[in-house]
């Protein structure tokens, strides 16, 4: 008789998992149209629609970069954490602790040098998203918790601080129907570069490049690889795989909180529930669909940053923004169905 | 008067209970193959409009509840093909899910925001201001009890019958499962499957009972929470439905808090289940030294060629 059974290849194609995010594309832009025909609409039109509206001009592309800029450092985040093969669902949450956390320095000290000022607050983002992981990041490393879980129930601790903060503590009595702290100080905004792109996209590309040297060539990264792999190898190499879990954690939490502080400085300008639209979430799709990959986050990030632009302002014809959920979705599905192909060989065996 | 403030605060506990404790069994049963579906969220999401939709249509109570479960469980069946027959993540996966789940709710649900259900699932027997517990049980509707059902039912399945014992084999070790000649991906398939239907047996209850209306996002999280729930109940039904009456009873409590004449700020009660959740997590790692109860294969895809 007969089998067949699955089998890795022995040699996979270097650009597979940029061939499968092309099909993936594919694949999502197909179902995107098919959605839209069924609702009256010609995808063509929506499309063309989408494009103009996200990259057609100065403004629509910097508004789009603007988006991308939580995606691409949450997503760099969540790819340093899969170096030591833990997952982070709990990005959410850290860009709100990281808005918080700036928030909170803003208040509290002075300083009249609004540069060092930015720089100070930027990094209490990076600490406050530092923070947020630090719960499950020991639990994790001390006992042994799951980390998705305790990640992703971190979102819902901090997201409901927020909601105290902004109803409570921090009301603004100002913003009457719609509950949020006070603006920030333009002495504080994040300067931009051109049209509405804020200078926390130069920030992006410079923690890009970062997370790019710290995975691939620092040694680091390097022990970061061998102590997610195999516990026993870590043990002969000599490696702390406990100490390098930790601090991938810490690290990739302080990404997203930066995100979350970039947002609040160049964006938003006040804690309100508005900081993140499910950031955290995309950020898990960008990262995963590029193979954890920090340069392919980068450019993925911004494609989809252009494409919730594009969401958001085909509303405005009636097309609901939901669309670009859905694409984004599906391309990811297509992307690993086809990665499946890429990666796997069915093979006969005979039994007995 | 202090036993009908009571009384509406248990009724209120069990219907909010119901709802989570019928999306964390079925969560338990995909689990228990082995496969971790974070998608609870959108096929409750989808379960909900679906049956919403139906009933709104056909305004037939029967035929929404079939198609909310049906849509849920063949919804669920992206996150089986892409985990158990192609292999991949577990984790993004279940995601995409949550993610496609909740946008495809709401481009479904667009036109019905707002529509008022002309039928509803009818309480055993309908009673506005119930004094004693037997009123407050009989308040409850027929799904209330079919969860009960269930809870009994699937309990007794995994712990006394060779269906029960093959199907946690599969997500203990599936290799010596494998060498034993059980079908690991069918298993795992129709577990993931019939963890959907479930999700969607929960969404219908919402839409159609819980809060009978639509509006985008309406579980609000929920799913997460019955992830937890498996998770809080160690893997055991009727654990589960413990935790499912904690946290139900906490998502009742928050809005009476002030009747009650308590200072406590509600947008931080609402924090409670969380942190508990995570403290029982952590209480049972340490105690139980590693061993929560946890399928030994979760998450981890299988190969044949590992054998």
């Amino acid at each position: 008789m007969n089998n067949y059974i699955l089998s890795k290849k022995t040699v996979v194609n270097d650009l597979a998992t940029f061939y499968s995010f092309l099909i993936g594309l594919i694949i999502g832009i197909c179902i995107g149209s098919v959605i839209l025909l069924i609702q009256d609409q010609n995808p063509i039109t929506v499309f063309s629609l989408m494009l103009k509206l996200s990259v057609g001009s100065i403004n629509s592309l910097s508004g789009s970069l603007n988006k991308a800029i939580p995606l691409i450092l949450a997503g760099l985040g969540i790819s340093i954490m899969n170096s030591v093969k833990l997952w982070n669902i709990g990005a959410e949450g850290q860009i709100f602790l990281g808005a918080i956390a700036v928030n909170l320095i803003y208040i509290n000290i002075n300083i009249s040098n609004s540069n060092l000022f930015i720089f100070i607050l930027l990094i209490s983002g990076f600490i406050g998203g530092s923070v947020c992981i630090l719960l499950p990041a020991v639990t994790k490393v001390v006992f042994g918790v799951n980390e998705i879980i305790t990640t992703l129930l971190t979102n819902y601790i901090i997201i409901g601080l927020t909601v105290y903060l902004v109803n409570g503590p921090w009301k603004d009595p100002k913003s009457l129907n719609f509950p949020a702290a006070a603006y920030v100080g333009e002495e504080v905004y994040l300067p931009t570069i051109f049209g509405k792109l804020s200078s926390g996209f130069l920030i992006c590309i410079l923690f890009t490049i970062g997370a790019y040297y710290l995975k691939e060539k620092s040694v680091f990264g390097y022990e970061m690889r061998i102590a997610g792999g195999s516990s026993m190898t870590a043990i002969y190499a000599g490696i702390n795989a406990k100490q390098k879990a930790f601090f991938a954690m810490l690290i990739g939490g302080g990404f997203a909180g930066l995100a979350g502080a970039i947002e609040l400085l160049s964006q938003t300008h006040r804690v309100s529930i508005g900081i993140s639209q499910g950031f955290g979430y995309t950020a898990i799709i960008v990262a995963a669909i590029t193979g954890m990959r920090p340069i392919g986050i980068f450019l993925v990030g911004c494609l989809f940053g252009a494409l919730t632009i594009g969401g958001a302002v085909i509303q405005t014809i009636g097309v609901s923004s939901y669309i670009a959920d859905i694409i984004q979705a599906t391309t990811l599905i297509g992307a690993l169905v086809s990665q499946f192909f890429f990666t796997y060989q069915i093979k006969e065996v005979k039994d007995g | 008067m202090v036993d009908i403030q009571l009384m509406g605060l248990l009724n209120a506990t069990l219907q909010a209970a119901t709802l989570l404790f019928i999306a964390a069994l079925g969560e338990l049963i995909a689990e228990k193959t082995g496969i971790l579906n974070l998608g609870v969220e959108g096929m409750i999401s989808i379960g909900a409009v679906t049956g919403f939709m139906t009933a709104i249509n056909t305004e037939n109570l029967f035929l929404s509840i079939i198609v909310g479960v049906l849509s849920a469980s063949i919804f669920s069946s992206i996150h089986a093909f892409v985990t158990v027959i192609l292999k991949q993540d577990q984790t993004v996966s279940g995601l995409i899910l949550t993610i496609l789940g909740l946008a495809l709710s709401s481009l479904l649900g667009k036109k019905y925001v707002g529509k008022k259900l002309m039928v509803k699932i009818e309480s055993i027997r309908d009673i506005a201001e119930p004094s004693n517990i037997l009123e407050v049980l009989l308040n409850q509707n027929f799904i209330f009890y079919l969860a009960i059902l269930l809870m009994i039912t699937t309990s007794f399945v995994l712990k006394k019958t060779m269906f029960g014992r093959r199907l946690e084999a599969v997500g203990e070790d599936s290799t010596a499962s494998d060498s034993m000649g059980l079908k690991i991906n069918k298993t795992q398939f129709i577990g993931t499957c019939v963890g959907g239907a479930f999700a969607g047996l929960s969404g219908v209850y919402l839409t159609l009972s819980y809060v009978p209306y639509w509006t985008d996002n309406m579980t609000s999280g929920r799913g997460w929470i019955c992830l937890a729930l498996v998770i809080f109940g160690g893997w055991k039904p009727y654990r589960t439905a413990l935790g499912a009456l904690l946290f139900g009873f906490l998502e009742a409590l928050v809005p009476r808090l002030q009747t009650y004449g308590f200072e406590l700020s509600p947008y931080l009660v609402k924090i409670a289940p969380y942190l508990i959740t995570i403290i029982v997590l952590v209480i049972l790692t340490i105690y139980k030294e590693g061993k929560t109860g946890a399928p030994g294969n979760i998450g981890r895809p299988f190969f044949r060629e590992n054998r």
